[in-house]
């Protein structure tokens, strides 16, 4: 069982200084803890980093956060990463590829996952929050975070490609001596870089945009986006008052309106609902 | 131009009373409202007449708000003399909604909504609403769904494919949402960023290789615009094939409904699962943390039994929160704590018992869509927010409410003979 974490150059995003993203870190936690359950920590089969980038440096905090090793191909920036990476995922072969949603200091489009997949061959299993060996030998269990706490646990065989949910396990404490043990391999791409599909952009300092106040009426006065804000124009605004009612009448119509808003499940029993 | 000059005395002279006789030692009368008249006659002459401010803001005052609203665009028509009564403007009647009809588009442009559960998302209305303004007046906006999806023409859709509900398998949706892209062959396709909606759009790019434009915050004919490297820069490019929108950046369309006619193109078999199996697990509401839980029934200083407090929360399914009060008494835990101290919610559903609602604690549930609130004081501030406000002692209530939740439970352990029944009355 090999596996690989695709790391990238992320930046802190109010220093901006080089830091590993939090997504990677969370990546390379899941790999320490499935390396475990396949008992390959240790030696030239643990979980290993991979940077294409022109600059190792950047990605080195992983080595403390838990890879004995990293990867990385020597690319010129502004160079689409995608045919070095598949080309030396093609030739290592790992069973369990991670990365985050989107990578930092390229394009940041969070497509690179789904290339190197469809490069590969391999099925892309998106937003795991955790994965751990099958009940098969050969499977893989994965859960997929659907959002709101809810997961849908897929079973696959073979090589997979994986991306990283922020709802995934926080990432492993930073170890200094870990740091300093592991090793950064640098390698020379063979493969032509290839231009991918590309979109020529303009580049302006960033902007904030006001955010749409969602059920403000368009054109309305800054009181109804206030009202829109603070959640007093919706149900609240024409909202019932029950003065003084018996408990039980109180539980009904509680009842009533959960039910009515969908939380909670219809009365099955009931004759005429 | 010159001015007539007034003549006092004349003008005095033509508003007295002619009808009583002016004896000696009696007081002359004057009718002071003809005074008016015969000025305004004398100015309507000179082409000048006396505006009423109060009567034309009156005019213009807008009927049926509760605060007083007024229309500037609207002008009090004839000069309003003194003693009329004020032009009052039409009320704008709502018009019948009539359906937009674009018989022939010159382009389509796609949206692949996520839909979840076959309704529109207020992100894919928002993403309809971008469509919308891509496609302008002469292009068309077309839905692919894949499964049924209600909705899309009021949310301003020209056209709707329903594709085949394709399974579980991400990557079989994609296939099949590409291939109903090819055969429309759209000049772009929008999808949402959401966790479903940009998983879809990647896969369909690589599939399609072609580019794609994501997390687009500013949407117009003349430019996309999405932020980049950490949000110091944001970049600018042309309307291409594919997009994705980000949440709260566009507004909803807002015009007239359309058609959303329905469109069928040919589909290509979804291809073969490399899934074994795919199982959903819902979220355990007792285990989810409270910000991204669905439904949060909270305790606050009303209540004193706090077992019968967790009894309910478990028999409604939600997920158990608490006020400020509790949680530094120490009578339930710190991260259970709503409000902006503690934890902001993101839930669809909010039920306060016994809490009267600060405004730290408001704050907390600010994105809340539907609250419930029982509490004895009648001017509480919750009962102020909430959709169902109850006067009434929570404590009691909740009493009630687990007595009717458990009578529930007992008629659907032992009454299925009743659903029984029912279908039988159905069918």
């Amino acid at each position: 069982m090999k596996i690989a974490v695709l790391l990238s150059a992320g930046r802190h995003p109010v220093s901006g200084a080089a830091v590993l993203p939090r997504l990677e870190a969370q990546a390379i936690r899941i790999a320490v803890r499935l390396g475990e359950a396949f008992g390959v920590l240790d030696g030239g089969s643990a979980p290993f980093g991979l940077h294409a980038g022109p600059d190792a440096a950047t990605v080195a905090d992983a080595l403390g956060q838990g890879l004995a090793r990293i990867e990385h191909l020597v690319l010129p920036e502004g160079v689409d990463p995608v045919p070095a990476l598949a080309e030396h995922l093609a030739a290592t072969a790992p069973d369990v590829i991670l990365a985050g949603r989107r990578g930092q200091g390229g394009g940041e489009s969070g497509i690179v996952p789904y290339a190197l997949a469809a490069a590969l061959d391999r099925p892309l299993i998106a937003d795991v929050v955790s994965v751990a060996p099958g009940d098969e030998a050969g499977t893989l269990r994965l859960d997929q975070s659907l959002g709101r706490g809810a997961l849908r646990r897929v079973v696959v065989r073979g090589p997979v490609v994986a991306t990283v949910h922020p709802d995934a396990p926080a990432s492993l404490a930073y170890a200094f001596g870990r740091a300093r043990r592991g090793t950064i391999v640098s390698l020379e791409p063979t493969a032509e870089p290839v231009a991918g599909p590309a979109i020529p952009v303009e580049e302006r300092p960033y902007r904030r945009r006001p955010k749409i106040v969602k059920g403000a009426p368009a054109g309305g006065s800054a009181a109804e986006r206030l009202k829109a804000a603070t959640g007093e124009s919706g149900a609240a605004a024409s909202g019932r008052l029950l003065v003084d009612p018996a408990p039980e009448e109180a539980a009904r119509e509680i009842l009533a309106y959960l039910r009515r808003v969908g939380v909670v499940a219809p009365d099955s029993t009931r004759p005429n609902s | 131009m010159t001015r007539l000059r007034r003549d006092p005395r004349a003008e005095r002279a033509a508003i007295q009373v002619a009808t009583i006789h002016v004896a000696a030692g009696a007081r002359p009368r004057y009718d002071r409202t003809a005074k008016g008249a015969a000025k305004g006659a004398a100015l309507a002459a000179d082409g000048r007449s006396r505006r009423d401010p109060r009567a034309e803001r009156a005019g213009q005052r807008v009927p049926g708000a509760n605060r007083p609203r007024f229309d500037l665009s609207q002008v009090v028509a004839g000069p309003a003399v003194r003693g009329e009564m004020p032009v009052v403007g039409e009320s704008r009647q709502p018009a019948a909604p009539k359906i937009v009809v674009v018989e022939d588009p010159a382009f389509l442009v796609a949206v692949v909504p996520d839909a979840a559960g076959g309704r529109l998302s207020g992100h894919d209305r928002q993403v309809l609403g971008a469509a919308r303004m891509l496609a302008g007046r002469e292009g068309g906006v077309v839905v692919v769904s894949a499964g049924p999806c209600e909705g899309c023409g009021p949310a301003g859709a020209d056209r709707h494919v329903a594709l085949a509900e394709p399974g579980a398998d991400p990557a079989a949706r994609a296939a099949v949402v590409a291939a109903a892209l090819e055969a429309l062959n759209p000049r772009h396709v929008l999808f949402p960023e959401s966790l479903d909606g940009g998983d879809l759009a990647r896969r369909v790019a690589v599939r399609m290789g072609a580019a794609l434009f994501d997390n687009a915050e500013v949407v117009a004919a003349t430019g996309l615009v999405r932020p980049a490297r950490g949000r110091r820069v944001e970049q600018r490019a042309a309307p291409g094939l594919l997009a994705t929108v980000a949440a709260d950046a566009v507004p909803d369309y807002g015009g007239a409904p359309r058609e959303a006619r329905a469109v069928t193109v040919e589909t290509v078999p979804a291809p073969a699962s490399n899934l074994l199996s795919a199982e959903r697990i819902p979220a355990d509401p007792a285990t989810v943390p409270l910000a991204l839980a669905e439904f949060v029934a909270a305790a606050g200083n009303g209540i004193h039994d706090l077992d019968l407090f967790r009894q309910v929360v478990a028999a409604l399914h939600a997920t158990p929160g608490a006020s400020r009060v509790l949680c530094d008494a120490g009578l339930m835990p710190r991260h259970s704590q709503v409000g902006a101290s503690g934890t902001v919610l993101a839930a669809t559903c909010y039920v306060a018992l016994g809490i009267s609602g600060a405004p730290q604690h408001l704050q907390g549930i600010a994105g809340c869509e539907h609250v419930v609130a029982v509490n004895t004081d009648l001017h509480a501030a919750m009962i102020e927010r909430a959709g169902l406000a109850i006067v009434q002692d929570a404590q009691a209530v909740m009493a009630a409410l687990l007595g009717l939740l458990e009578q529930e439970a007992a008629r659907h352990a032992a009454g299925d003979p009743a659903s029984g029944d029912r279908t039988g009355a159905a069918s």
